[in-house]
């Protein structure tokens, strides 16, 4: 692996000590062929809304518990009292922003809605058709990754929760239309992704894996190509073993991003596995891949990471009470229904829209941690990584009940090399409830460095149909 | 997978805006609930010969892999390495998980393939015990044996014989790997990276047809193609040795051949494993492990409800397939595995242990598996039963009627007031025009016949003070048709032709491994008739992987 830059580890500070990873960040070997830390984005998905100011039926009145009190800085005041105090220690390296509003596409379930449109600022393939949507294009971590990555290397996306339920768990990158991208649920099978092949392993045994897996690839690559050129094969199937070849690289002997042996087997004792829906485990495994998420943008691996939390509707996962220590009764998609039910029956949760502000509150010491990480790391500019890059915390939905497709959450955390305000809440400028979420994805796309079919900053993402623009109220 | 748990608010009620098709699904119909060929007339225009192009690729999925590994390797048990596999995107539309078009390998999947390949050979050539399970007999001559070995495990692992140019170029990697392995004798050596690039070849990775031969307007896959197609479809897994060896003699050409075989698999545990993963995908019973009542209310449910109904439901299902039921019998049937605690649910008296064993059931209250506690209780909401869950999964799954979502927010079910529980329901989705397309005809109907039945599944008479009232007109071959109860609605759809010609156009999806499409009404309509008339569970498996469809490919090739 070619690392462009240098990054070393920051000194030691109050969050560092508290990291167990962190000290094993310290790249191996820094080099410094490139003076400039190019931009990254890494996005957080929260699913069912947050915990707003709104009347629902269940409940009745519920305060505002999300939003900050007033436009203008972000200080402590301004959000002491709403899950957003949960990042007190980087208010002033973030950029809320409201009234950000999804399209109406008819997805036939506003959680549908949500979470495919929300990398993709795409409709449905099919209209109506719920729990079996597709999105019809592609996510923009996706394309970050496709066009800016470095020797191709796709874009990395993580999930954690069960590998079922609503819209078949992992669903929110996308390849292109209705083609939905595999996610790595084990953060272990994250880092060996990083590194290139098995952990481990001595300098001189490396060296021989790579000379086995030549080998093998060689003729992977041969039979690939072989099968490739029989007469009958179907486009289709051509699509999917070009993929395949495509993926079949030679092992890299560079190993900037590894960890030292200590922390690999760290790593491999903690990495909660695969498939569940404990929410201390998710809690866990989110932070791990923040963690190798932060290796990979700062080791250059990657431009862009999407971590899913949740299934289509994170209707499985009981997360953690930080009041009580324990599991929550109920699972997050009952909690933001108000009701023990995935629908509009079922009997009513007690107090669930203070429970919804208790798992927005978890997603934020979850944000807060990978906020942490970025900015444990400075890069040969001397700066936190965090200010090079962006840290984007947003929401398949506005709210509770009745998962409002307006003033989808956007937390904002870093820069991208100074291009974003910091330390501000604002509205998007265009008038209430217009359809700009589709924006907001070009002016991350454009910061990043993506452009539009004229060759100039990204503007045109997502569904034709949507108004073309950045919301440029956000850049400095 | 594509798992069915209803989504959000606005799926809660479902309403109509006009009758759509399922993805996947044609549209048409017009509302008559006409089943799996959704009123289109299909049965004219195909018939069961019809065939449909398939993918010639068909990448393995992650149990099928686990399974193939342990089963090439003589493992006492899957290796557990696909854990780490990047999970595959589901497939909108389609119940199962092994829609070829839609499984492909990406950077991430290859990575965990080239690890999982790495260390499993490791393991295996480490261990002599095992690795003596898949090396041929030691004739003094390394080559000569490695050579053997290639041949042997890589017709195993490709599913077919290699060509002696295959077998020269494994040689290659098997004479190439003794610097890559120090502290290895060559000839372990030599093996373990042979092993290690078999187990990443495309040849194991998918399963490829090439056949392009055609003989009567159709292409029989070779014998070799054929015995992968019943293995994968009837076990999950590669085929075993008495399959390769009728491939081999090319004894799997003709329909009684296909037979034979596909009978014997079917004798075979692993069958149970397939048809449990049916079911769990038709019916889904995934929903079951959700099931939670409220206990206030139903302070003598058993604890563990939820594990007891998922447990049931797997017993019965085997029970009828093992007893030589048909879909008739586990629509109808009143026999069912029970405990003490599930005895008591069902109003049975008597000494039941802990263990399970089959009792029979009140005929006049209980018929097959909708009126068992898994799908009442996992259709309930922990307080009262869910008529429009109950009536919208009998309507998509039982008698294959599309429903559609409603396009807005819904808002919940008022509080009883005074009111039977199907009074509030009725009163809040049949009064607006909207909401009542749906679900006066096509959901409620159905729903409300399960009445009887509480959110436990207990049986009751009463329901908020009032006599439960569970008649109803629900959509039987697309008329609505007056029944009592749901005793006699199954009765009624055990003898519907809609209803099994919706059960089979499931399995053919399933044996395709993609979403119906048009032509595959003949087959639908062939397996439909033939299960109304009484045919096992495994004499429809036999009829359907015995079909043309299913032993040939189509002369026309997908996109």
């Amino acid at each position: 692996m070619k690392v462009s830059r240098r990054i070393v580890l920051k000194g030691i500070g109050g969050v560092a000590l508290a990291l167990p990873l962190l000290e094993s960040f310290r790249p191996r070997k820094a080099q410094a062929a490139d003076p400039v830390t190019p931009p990254f984005v890494i996005f957080l998905r929260q699913a069912c809304g947050v915990a707003a100011a709104g009347n629902t039926g269940e409940i009745g009145a519920e305060p505002e518990r999300f939003w900050p009190k007033d436009y203008g800085a972000l200080t402590a005041d301004n959000v002491s009292g709403r899950a957003l105090d949960e990042l007190t220690d980087h208010l002033g390296s973030l950029l809320v922003v409201k009234n950000v509003n999804m399209q109406n596409f008819n997805y036939g379930d506003g959680h549908a809605r949500g979470a495919l449109q929300g990398l993709t600022a795409r409709g449905p393939t099919v209209e109506n058709a719920a729990g079996s949507s597709e999105a019809a294009g592609e996510s923009i971590d996706h394309r970050i990754g496709a066009q800016l990555n470095p020797e191709g290397r796709d874009s990395l996306f993580l999930y954690a929760g069960a590998n079922s339920g609503w819209l078949g768990g992992a669903c929110i990158s996308y390849r292109g239309a209705a083609q939905r991208r595999s996610a790595l649920h084990d953060p272990w099978s994250v880092y060996q992704q990083l590194i290139g092949g098995s952990a481990g392993l001595s300098p001189e045994a490396r060296q021989r894996l790579v000379g086995r897996q030549q080998s093998v690839n060689d003729l992977v690559r041969e039979q690939l190509s072989t099968v490739m050129t029989h007469p009958a094969l179907s486009g289709s199937d051509k699509t999917r073993l070009k993929l395949h070849l495509d993926a079949v690289r030679d092992l890299e002997l560079t190993l900037t991003c590894k960890l030292n042996e200590n922390d690999e087997l760290k790593l491999q004792g903690d990495a909660p596995g695969f498939a569940s829906n404990d929410g201390f485990q998710v809690v866990k495994t989110v932070k791990l891949h923040m963690d190798l998420a932060a290796l990979a943008v700062a080791c250059g691996y990657t431009r862009s990471v999407a971590i899913q939390v949740g299934n289509g509707n994170d209707g499985s996962i009981r997360y953690p009470d930080h009041e009580t220590g324990q599991l929550m009764s109920n699972n997050f998609h009952y909690i933001s229904h108000r009701r023990e039910s995935h629908d509009a029956n079922g009997t009513v949760i007690p107090g669930s829209d203070y429970l919804h502000h208790k798992v927005d509150r978890q997603f934020g010491k979850m944000f807060k941690h990978l906020l942490d990480r970025l900015s444990a790391f400075d890069s040969a500019e001397g700066q936190k990584m965090l200010f090079h890059g962006l840290a984007v915390w947003y929401n398949d939905n506005g709210n509770g009940p009745p998962h409002s497709a307006n003033h989808i959450p956007y937390v904002i955390g870093g820069s991208a090399g100074g291009q974003f305000k910091q330390g501000q809440y604002l509205a998007a400028a265009d008038s209430s409830n217009t359809k700009n979420h589709a924006k907001m994805l070009n002016t991350i796309g454009a910061a990043m460095g993506l452009k539009n079919s004229a060759g100039g900053p990204l503007d045109d993402f997502g569904d034709p149909s949507l108004p073309k623009g950045r919301l440029t109220e956000l850049l400095v | 997978m594509r798992r069915l748990f209803v989504g959000s608010l606005i799926v809660g009620l479902s309403a109509c805006q006009g009758f759509i098709s399922e993805p996947g699904q044609e549209p048409g119909g017009g509302g008559s609930g006409s089943g799996a060929s959704g009123g289109s007339g299909a049965g004219s225009s195909t018939t069961k010969d019809a065939l449909v192009p398939l993918p010639r690729v068909a990448r393995l999925t992650h149990a099928q892999w686990e399974n193939t590994v342990a089963d090439l390797l003589y493992l006492s048990a899957p290796t557990g390495k696909s854990s780490g596999f990047p999970a595959d995107p589901s497939t909108g539309g389609y119940l199962f998980d092994h829609d070829a078009s839609n499984l492909s390998v990406d950077q991430s999947l290859w990575g965990t393939y080239q690890r999982a390949a790495e260390e499993i050979a490791e393991a295996v050539v480490g261990d002599a015990a095992q690795l003596a399970k898949i090396l041929p007999p030691d004739t003094g001559d390394a080559n000569a044996r490695a050579r053997a070995f290639v041949e042997e495990l890589g017709k195993r692992a490709y599913r077919r014989p290699l060509t002696t140019a295959e077998i020269d170029r494994h040689m290659l990697i098997y004479q190439g790997a003794a610097g890559l392995f120090p502290s290895k004798p060559a000839f372990e050596a030599g093996i373990q990276l042979v092993l290690t690039a078999i187990l990443q070849s495309p040849h194991f990775l998918y399963r490829i047809e090439q056949s392009t031969k055609a003989d009567g307007g159709a292409i029989p896959v070779t014998p070799w193609e054929m015995a992968s197609r019943l293995s994968y479809t009837l076990w999950n897994t590669m085929p075993d040795d008495l399959l390769f060896g009728a491939a081999g003699a090319n004894e799997l050409s003709s329909e009684p051949q296909v037979e034979a075989q596909a009978r014997r698999l079917l004798a075979d545990p692993r069958a149970d494993k397939v048809l449990q993963r049916f079911h769990d995908a038709v019916w889904e019973l995934e929903k079951l492990d959700s099931i939670s009542v409220v206990s206030s209310v139903f302070p003598d449910a058993p604890a563990d409800l939820k594990h007891l109904a998922v447990e049931e439901t797997e017993r019965f299902i085997q029970f009828i397939f093992r007893g030589g039921g048909g879909y008739r019998d586990l629509l109808t049937s009143n026999v069912t595995p029970v405990t003490a605690e599930t005895a008591k649910i069902y109003g049975l008296t008597g000494n039941f242990g802990s263990g399970w064993t089959e009792a029979t059931l009140n005929p006049t209250q209980r018929k097959g598996i909708f009126t068992q506690i898994g799908f009442l209780a996992a259709n309930s909401t922990g307080v009262d039963p869910d008529p429009i869950h109950r009536g919208a999964f009998l309507a998509r799954r039982v008698t294959c009627i599309p429903l559609s979502f409603p396009a807005g927010a819904v808002p919940p079910l008022p509080a009883a007031g005074g009111k039977t529980n199907r009074e509030v329901v009725a009163s809040h989705t049949e009064t607006e025009e909207e909401c009542a397309g749906c679900h006066k005809q096509k959901i409620n109907p159905y729903g409300f016949t399960f009445e009887n039945y509480d959110a436990i599944g207990a049986w009751r008479t009463t329901d908020n003070g009032f006599a439960v009232d569970a008649t109803a007109s629900p959509l039987i071959e697309g008329e609505a048709t007056p029944v009592s109860g749901a005793v006699e609605l199954l009765d009624k759809i055990a003898e519907s032709p809609a209803a099994h010609d919706c059960y089979a156009r499931f399995w053919t999806e399933y044996a395709f491994g993609r979403s119906r499409v048009k032509q595959d009404d003949g087959v639908i309509r062939y397996l439909g008739q033939s299960s109304l008339e009484g045919a096992s569970l495994e004499d429809l498996i036999v009829k359907l992987v015995t079909t043309r469809a299913f032993r040939h490919r189509s002369t026309e090739e997908m996109p």
